[in-house]
């Protein structure tokens, strides 16, 4: 489908990137994706999010924004600590583009993927596109996608990711293979509406919007992608996000 | 109609059915009556121990397909020393 921008393909992409205390990798981040946008010859602009962090993480983002460009980073602080779901929402008053990519700032999500998932959007006219780190092809088919992984999980955290897929696939027959994954590209006018409809907090949240869009009709589809989770420390899970997990999806049967 | 409606009245429907057919008051099409007495009481006892093991097969399953990309990994250790020289250059404050 055609877009109104004139750019190379006709579209600009917006990044929304909700931040707390990322001074160290907000540079490393801007410096990944501009470096892909660049190379595929995209139209970007990364909105930052930042809920008055105190390390300074703002003031990186000024310095990034001297280099790269005030139209390319945009920074858009808030007064406190006030949650994803809002972020995302203050986040898509200043998008000028007509997709919006969501990814975490920790390089867990790698900007690489960005330009399969813009393919598989353009291939097949979708809707949504989501990251998936446990297929090793992508739905629908794209043929040069490569296999989706891990990295810094032990046996116990795989299986506790299996068993809650699992929980969630079951009950919610949701229609993809990775439902908390926040690695997603999305129409600007089809996140504006879902977000408009969801009630979640943290991860449930990410759950919610992908449940509340395959409900409404969206088509989404799937490209693997390698997870690295927390380059520099350990991954925990408690027992409190498993009990949380089960709520979620509970409140999530019984809602939508 | 949320999800949970929607599985509620279709589960309803069929444990409907099925007591009226374990009662008798509703022959099962093809089958004799003798035949459908032995085998109608098993049949939750046989979804459960089906859905267990299908449960069982798609957690191991899903264990022993579950990839690792200890590539992935290094690629992004290099790329963000990459990223810190060149930003360094550029006058923004890295570490």
């Amino acid at each position: 489908m055609q877009g109104q921008y004139n750019t190379a393909d006709t579209h600009k992409y917006s990044v929304i990137l909700p931040t707390y205390n990322e001074r160290k990798n907000l540079p490393i981040i801007v410096w990944l994706l501009a470096k892909v946008f660049r190379e595929h010859d995209l139209a970007w602009e990364i909105i930052v999010v930042d809920d008055a962090s105190p390390d300074g993480t703002q003031d990186v983002a000024q310095e990034l924004a001297r280099v790269y460009g005030e139209d390319k980073i945009v920074l858009k602080p808030r007064a406190g600590k006030l949650g994803l779901g809002t972020a995302y929402m203050h986040g898509l008053n200043f998008c000028t583009g007509d997709f919006v990519i969501i990814m975490d700032a920790d390089f867990s999500h790698h900007p690489k993927f960005i330009p399969q998932f813009i393919k598989l959007q353009k291939s097949y006219n979708l809707d949504i596109v989501t990251g998936t780190r446990y297929r090793s092809t992508s739905t629908p088919s794209l043929p040069d996608a490569q296999p989706g992984g891990v990295h810094g999980w032990d046996l116990k955290r795989k299986l506790v990711s299996r068993g809650a897929n699992f929980l969630a696939a079951t009950v919610l027959s949701p229609g993809v293979s990775d439902l908390t994954g926040s690695f997603r590209l999305y129409r600007l006018p089809v996140l504006r509406h879902i977000i408009s409809l969801t009630e979640s907090r943290g991860y449930v949240f990410q759950m919610e919007m992908m449940v509340r869009a395959r409900a409404l009709g969206y088509t989404v589809g799937e490209v693997p992608i390698t997870f690295v989770d927390r380059i520099f420390g350990e991954s925990k899970l408690g027992a409190d996000e498993v009990v949380g997990y089960a709520k979620g999806v509970w409140s999530l049967f019984t809602t939508v | 109609m949320a999800r949970a409606h929607r599985v509620a009245a279709f589960t309803l429907t069929l444990v409907v059915l099925y007591i009226l057919a374990l009662f008798s008051f509703v022959p099962v099409p093809f089958i004799d009556v003798n035949s459908s007495h032995q085998i109608l009481p098993l049949i939750p006892w046989w979804l459960l121990v089906s859905f267990g093991s299908y449960s069982l097969w798609c957690l191991g399953w899903g264990i022993f397909t579950f990839r690792d990309c200890p590539e992935a990994y290094h690629e992004l250790l290099k790329e963000i020393n990459d990223a810190k020289n060149e930003l360094r250059t550029k006058g923004v404050t890295v570490d």
